[in-house]
């Protein structure tokens, strides 16, 4: 099988990843219109790190992570990867570099079989027949081999997470983006996932992720930044901030409310 | 799971359906033994499937409607009509040029012409292309209406033509033959892109642009590339139908139901298969010929019956219908 087995959450970090970072962005602010979705965010990811990123509902961290992946426009503020100016890169540009992303709402290409989906991306690094067995491959490291051939549309929720992360690992990325990949799964489906996402860190992938459920960020983030508002509430170690009066009163609401 | 009993690995590179274009392919070599009386028929039937065939690259493919087709069948006909009319080719050309040479030059004016077209109006979405595509082609009738090296409104005459690889260009035959290369060429072209990076990019592309462009493809450059191969094979198809005609006015050859019967073929044959837009083509053809003789002029009214017909059962074309589960290009075997 090429599954990883079941791990149980265990509430260790991965590693402690060193060297420079890889992604780096600075004073990361944007506005739509009169609102300002995020304010003044700064992070940096290194290889081999994962970035976890959490605030409750409407705090802009997909728009955070938009403005990364360059869906959104920063209106102001700067990133960089791998040394190199990317604030206004286009997404495909930034696909092209090595950032690769997932879609809280997945979008599978309806009409394409799934691997043809993975084929799809593997295009970017290969041709012709290597890309069609580099996606088969992807496919195997996901554990949707056995679905190779049905058509995408008929996935079900936890396949089609599976294959939004087999089209973005399919583009051979050293910086990797997943939005809300595990919220929405059961239980199993969230230790697959959290194991696989843990295996990628490991093998030297950086990893930014936004995610819901709280007990998933702090078993697998090296770093933690909480978001309320669109700012920063809390940046730092996973228990620090969860211990973090202000992360817990964005959470909880207030005393005196 | 071991390996020596490793299931085999199902394959999403092929080609599609081969079988389907040479049976298609049979039927189009046998058609002049059977009907030899009816060359006139053959002959702008297998044009238009191969336009059709060229509009669904960009229709189909790229998922983008052009209802303006008919300016870069005119940018076709006309370019090798002129530079093949001594008494209007450019002075600078010191004379007329042979059609093979006109019928270039105006694949390549029509390549320019989709490349800035595209380049400007693929940056929006939706039907804004398509609303251009009824602009432009305006346009380019207006010039030609208008102008007096286009022959204003009454059009071009064919000149004698130099004979092509030993064929006499005005045998209905010989032009039924060239037809006959043109569609398969289109066929190729379709088969290759069917199995290409630039295939499963405009898929891509056309169910999801952001998706696209997280994976890397930028959405306004493959579509460009597919009209621009849609564009150069439409004037090679002018060019053709411009020998077909002899004659030719822009108020026939450049007007919006030529576009419209261009797109409507690919439509009604099914723009989710390969092979849809030649079927639709030909079978427009045969109904509006059984119609024509029963209905005389009634046979517009087929357009619209047909229309109404497919959109409503039918939504993925003739060829939709026989297609299990497989409604578009990808998983069209």
């Amino acid at each position: 099988m090429t599954l990883p087995s079941l791990t149980p959450l265990t509430s260790e970090p991965v590693h402690a990843p060193s060297g420079p970072p890889l992604l780096e962005a600075s004073g990361i602010t944007v506005r739509f219109g009169g609102v300002t979705a995020v304010k003044n965010i700064s992070l940096a990811v290194r290889p081999g790190e994962i970035l976890g990123l959490i605030g409750p509902n409407g705090a802009g961290k997909t728009t955070l992570f938009n403005a990364l992946t360059g869906f959104v426009r920063a209106s102001e503020g700067r990133v960089t990867f791998d040394g190199r100016d990317i604030t206004h890169a286009q997404p495909q540009v930034r696909a092209k570099m090595g950032m690769a992303r997932t879609f809280q709402v997945e979008r599978p290409f309806e009409d394409l079989s799934v691997l043809e989906n993975v084929l799809v991306a593997a295009f970017l690094k290969h041709r012709g027949r290597a890309a069609e067995n580099h996606a088969y491959d992807v496919l195997e490291r996901v554990g949707l081999a056995d679905r190779a051939a049905q058509p995408a549309s008929q996935l079900n929720l936890a396949r089609r997470r599976r294959l939004e992360l087999a089209k973005a690992l399919a583009l051979e990325p050293r910086v990797l983006f997943l939005d809300e990949s595990i919220a929405g799964l059961n239980p199993p489906g969230q230790q697959e996932m959290v194991a696989l996402i843990r295996t990628l860190a490991q093998s030297g992938l950086g990893i930014v992720m936004v995610e819901h459920i709280m007990h998933v960020i702090m078993s697998l983030s090296d770093h933690v930044i909480c978001m309320a508002f669109g700012e920063l509430l809390a940046e730092g170690d996973p228990h620090d901030v969860a211990a973090h009066p202000d992360v817990i009163r964005a959470y909880l609401g207030d005393d005196h409310d | 799971m071991t390996a020596s009993v490793t299931p085999a690995r199902p394959r999403a590179l092929t080609f599609g359906n081969v079988w389907i274009s040479l049976a298609l392919i049979a039927v189009m070599a046998v058609y002049p033994l059977l009907f030899g009386k009816s060359m006139n028929f053959g002959v702008s039937t297998l044009i238009f499937a191969g336009l059709a065939m060229s509009w669904n690259l960009l229709g189909g493919w790229a998922g983008q409607t052009s209802l303006g087709h008919a300016a870069l069948l005119g940018i076709g006909a006309y370019t090798m009509t002129i530079l093949a009319t001594p008494e209007r080719v450019p002075a600078f050309l010191g004379g007329p040029l042979a059609p093979w040479w006109g019928a270039l030059i105006g694949m390549a004016l029509a390549a320019l012409l989709a490349l800035v077209w595209g380049s400007l109006t693929f940056r929006l979405r939706g039907s804004y292309f398509t609303l251009s595509t009824i602009a432009v082609a305006l346009v380019i009738r207006l010039v030609a209406i208008n102008s007096d090296w286009t022959g204003g409104s009454e059009g071009l005459f064919m000149p004698e033509l130099p004979r092509f690889l030993g064929l006499d260009l005005f045998d209905r035959q010989a032009e039924y033959w060239l037809a006959f290369a043109f569609v398969i060429l289109t066929l190729i072209i379709t088969h290759a892109v069917r199995r290409s990076r630039l295939g499963y990019a405009l898929q891509a592309v056309r169910e999801d642009e952001d998706g696209a462009r997280a994976l890397g493809i930028d959405p306004t450059r493959m579509k460009v590339i597919a009209f621009v191969i849609s564009a150069v094979l439409t004037a090679l198809g002018g060019s053709l139908y411009a020998i077909y005609l002899q004659a030719f006015e822009p108020h026939t050859l450049l007007e919006l139901p030529i576009s419209v019967q261009i797109a409507l073929m690919a439509i009604i044959g099914g723009r989710g298969s390969i092979q849809g837009p030649a079927i639709g083509a030909i079978l427009l053809a045969v109904f509006g010929e059984v119609f024509r003789t029963v209905f005389a002029n009634a046979n517009l009214l087929i357009y619209g019956v047909l229309i109404l017909a497919v959109t409503l059962y039918a939504p993925d074309g003739i060829t939709g219908l026989f297609t299990r589960g497989g409604r578009k290009l990808g998983t069209a075997r």
